[in-house]
């Protein structure tokens, strides 16, 4: 199956990059989320995951690394999240990695969204990342 | 020295006072995305005198209320591409250890009684319930409904860490003019 690269942008509108890797698992969702049409920028990754979990059935490990997501991006990261502990249920690996920025809001919302999916997500300060 | 009223309707002078010294940013006029990505990526320069976790505060306080104007103000205006966007102004205050941050734009007063509601069900709330209710609304938001700005209010008192508060004076029979205000401290902890 095809990998995703979607270069960022930050012009009227804020473009993610995105780079998911089918040979490897290794998804990464990074910069800024503010969207003229949220679901329909997020709909070919829905799909990308559930041809890859589907098809691939391999480890998955998505890393976050998102400065920035407004409240509609939100409900997309939810929709990710929701997916990649349904793969987990049925047997699928699964390893969620969200980079944050020495911020304690940024971790209540990830607290929250394992509160929301019931999906484990490892938080890692950036000052950490390798 | 006399006031010449006789080039304008109002005297940008006395406009200029009103918006006194503590205010640091003040824009009337159409929100589309263009313009909240320019407002947006400067709003948060006037805010020299604080840290990294307020300014990132002061941005996405902004992009929540900003985007309400845009999509909600009863008050539109075409724009060269057809499109129609809402009108409002947004000001920025600095008093002391905070900045405020003030959204207001023209509303319907059959359409302003659900999210006066929902701000006063907002203001109620402790951290934790916020949350809860944040997360609960998330849920709802993605059976399908359109954004309604309602998770964005929740998001504005969360980040803000302060009430929202709302004013709502009335313009003619049908119309009101609605705003929102925020302090936020220059000293949070919190980004």
């Amino acid at each position: 199956m095809d990998n995703i690269h979607i270069k960022g942008v930050h012009e009227a509108y804020f473009v993610p990059t995105v780079n998911f890797d089918a040979s490897t698992g290794i998804c990464e969702l990074a910069g800024e989320s503010y969207l003229e049409e949220t679901t329909k920028f997020y709909q070919p990754l829905f799909e990308w995951i559930k041809e890859y979990t589907d098809t691939v059935k391999g480890p998955l490990i998505f890393n976050f690394k998102l400065s920035y997501f407004n409240t509609s991006s939100s409900k997309c990261l939810v929709d990710i999240l929701d997916m990649l502990k349904n793969y987990q249920k049925n047997g699928g690996s699964v390893t969620v990695n969200w980079y944050y920025d020495d911020s304690d809001e940024e971790l209540e919302e990830v607290e929250d969204f394992t509160l929301e999916t019931g999906l484990e997500i490892n938080k890692i300060p950036i000052s950490d990342e390798d | 020295m006399e006031k010449k009223n006789n080039k304008y309707d109002f005297s940008l002078f006395d406009s200029h006072n009103l918006l006194n010294q503590n205010i640091l940013v003040s824009y009337k006029g159409p929100i589309d995305e263009r313009i909240m990505t320019v407002i947006g990526d400067n709003i948060v320069l006037v805010a020299n005198d604080t840290n990294d976790k307020a300014r990132t505060k002061i941005f996405k306080v902004f992009m929540e209320l900003a985007q309400n104007v845009w999509l909600y103000s009863s008050e539109t205006c075409k724009l060269e591409n057809g499109k129609s966007v809402g009108m409002g102004s947004l000001v920025i205050g600095e008093f002391g250890n905070y900045y405020t941050f003030v959204t207001g734009n023209v509303v319907k007063n059959a359409d302003i009684v659900p999210v006066i509601d929902k701000c006063e069900m907002i203001n109620s709330l402790d951290r934790e319930s916020l949350r809860e209710y944040r997360r609960e609304q998330r849920r709802l938001a993605q059976s399908g409904k359109p954004n309604s700005g309602n998770i964005g209010l929740i998001q504005v008192a969360l980040t803000a860490e302060s009430p929202l508060d709302i004013e709502l004076t009335p313009v003619n029979d049908d119309e009101s003019f609605f705003s929102i205000a925020v302090k936020i401290s220059k000293n949070c902890t919190k980004k």
